[in-house]
């Protein structure tokens, strides 16, 4: 078996997929907020400082991505349009259940990939769904396609196992639980996670101090997604990360 | 029967008024441009009338509910296809109704051993900005009207569907007179339930046959809110949102019109 991990190579002449890294979600007070670190690379090379990993599929649904984001991104699109089609034609919104099996289903097909060692995508999912009662969801995927709905948080990527320290601490041991904090306490606990992350991991971009790059976050609520603007994120960075 | 082409053309006129017999009752619809979008709007007591099409387009309908259904299908389809092959931006409204619904419409409809569609539609994109608001109204026949903005007449920011040719024309020189396309969303509302009235009067064989006085297009508005639902749904003008469909709620509409 072939690790996902490990590079592919041909004919002497390795080739290596571009891929991008580090993301998180967690519930707050204000619903759900993911954030995701903006570097893409290929082996120990940066391709890519700008990326985009926090992609909105519809008006309250978002997929962020780590892995290949030529296979991610890909995804998304066919989530965004699956969501879009199914709402225009059946004249109401896939259930919450529709669309966690939709991203497994395409993880699933893609898991060919995986297993040449090209392509791999572990996503987080978060949606705000009306049905059984309206409340903001969380999952995580595996790279075959298992999707596991979390209480709290998730975090996926090479930067993750930091991350998800940082989470749990927080969580357990912090001032007031995740839940409970309000959104610039959230955006705080979100820059300070991915800073950590990149310490660590060359793979994550975490906060670019010199290019001013600063992560994606984007929140999920009852009353849909909205995307923080990036002075509120340096405001908040330099008051309680720098 | 049809062998000779004085035949065809009887077939033809005799179908032309069986179609219109059977969408005479249809309620009204109008859509009415304003500063930040399009607004659509109907009432109704049975069927849903007003659809989203793509991210940018929206249709209104009158008909048979099979045929309104299969017209509305192929429309999403042929929407989404080029929306996921391309782009969103590659999806035209202009295109999908002139090289698509209306020669399969036409088609049906002169094929006179098949059944036509039974179903006038209406639709509308929304632009960047009001002028580039593009209305167009495609009949049972493939005909298309549309409100100016491809070739050069007078554009209108507004467009109507009604069940007959006399109650659609009272619509638009009603909306003719009160539209402003810089008026702000409760006016526009005003002005669409009050258009939706004209037309809604000057149905049936002792429908009015002129503009009606100011007061009694209040008064049937204010009669026929009391009974009957509003069907509303706006494509706004937001350049920030991807999709700009968003349907509005009964009671949404009846607050933004309390006077």
């Amino acid at each position: 078996m072939v690790d996902p991990t490990t590079r592919a190579s041909s004919g002497g002449q390795s080739w290596t997929p571009t891929e991008s890294t580090t993301i998180l979600a967690f519930k707050f007070s204000g619903g759900v907020l993911v954030a995701g670190d903006r570097r893409a690379t290929a082996g120990n090379t940066v391709v890519y400082d700008r990326a985009d990993k926090v992609l909105e599929i519809d008006r309250h649904s978002i997929m962020a991505i780590a892995g290949v984001p030529a296979t991610a991104w890909e995804m998304a699109r066919v989530l965004e349009h699956s969501f879009q089609y199914f709402r225009r034609t059946q004249l109401q919104e896939m259930s919450v259940d529709g669309k966690v099996r939709a991203l497994s289903k395409l993880l699933r097909d893609n898991f060919g990939f995986v297993m040449q060692g090209v392509g791999v995508v572990v996503p987080i999912f978060a949606t705000y769904g009306s049905n059984p009662k309206p409340e903001a969801r969380l999952y995580f995927y595996d790279a075959m396609g298992a999707q596991f709905e979390v209480t709290d948080y998730a975090a996926t990527g090479s930067g993750s196992p930091a991350v998800r320290g940082i989470l749990y601490h927080e969580n357990n041991w912090g001032e007031k639980p995740l839940q409970k904090l309000s959104e610039d306490e959230a955006i705080t606990v979100a820059l300070r996670a991915l800073d950590t992350a990149a310490e660590a991991d060359t793979s994550t971009g975490g906060v670019d101090r010199g290019g001013k790059i600063f992560p994606l976050i984007k929140i999920v609520s009852r009353e849909g997604i909205t995307t923080l603007p990036e002075e509120k994120i340096a405001q908040v960075f330099r008051q309680t990360v720098a | 029967m049809i062998e000779e082409p004085y035949r065809w053309v009887e077939a033809i006129a005799n179908r032309r008024e069986y179609i219109e017999t059977q969408l005479a009752a249809g309620s009204p619809i109008a859509a009415v441009g304003y500063q930040d979008g399009i607004l659509f709007l109907t009432l109704g007591r049975a069927r849903q009338k007003i659809f989203e099409i793509y991210d940018r387009i929206a249709m209104g309908a009158i008909g048979h509910p099979g045929d309104i259904e299969r017209l509305r299908m192929a429309a999403i389809e042929l929407a989404s296809t080029e929306g996921f092959t391309r782009s969103a931006a590659d999806v035209s409204l202009r295109r999908l109704v002139h090289y698509s619904l209306s020669p399969v419409m036409k088609n049906a409809f002169e094929q006179v051993y098949g059944p036509p569609y039974l179903a006038r539609l209406l639709f509308a994109e929304v632009g960047s900005k009001p002028e580039e608001d593009l209305f167009l109204r495609v009949e049972y026949d493939g005909a298309i009207a549309t409100n100016g903005a491809v070739i050069s007449q007078a554009r209108q920011g507004f467009a109507v569907l009604s069940a007959t040719r006399r109650s659609g024309e009272l619509m638009e020189s009603f909306l003719k007179k009160e539209h402003s396309g810089a008026a702000a969303f409760e006016d526009t509302m005003k002005v669409a339930l009050d258009a939706w009235s004209v037309g809604h009067m000057a149905l049936g064989e002792d429908g009015a046959k002129e503009l009606p006085e100011r007061v009694a297009i209040t008064r049937h508005r204010q009669e026929q809110l009391s009974g009957a639902g509003i069907e509303a749904a706006v494509l706004e003008r937001d350049l920030k949102r991807a999709i700009r469909y968003r349907p509005l709620s009964d009671e949404e509409v009846r607050s933004s019109i309390r006077e």
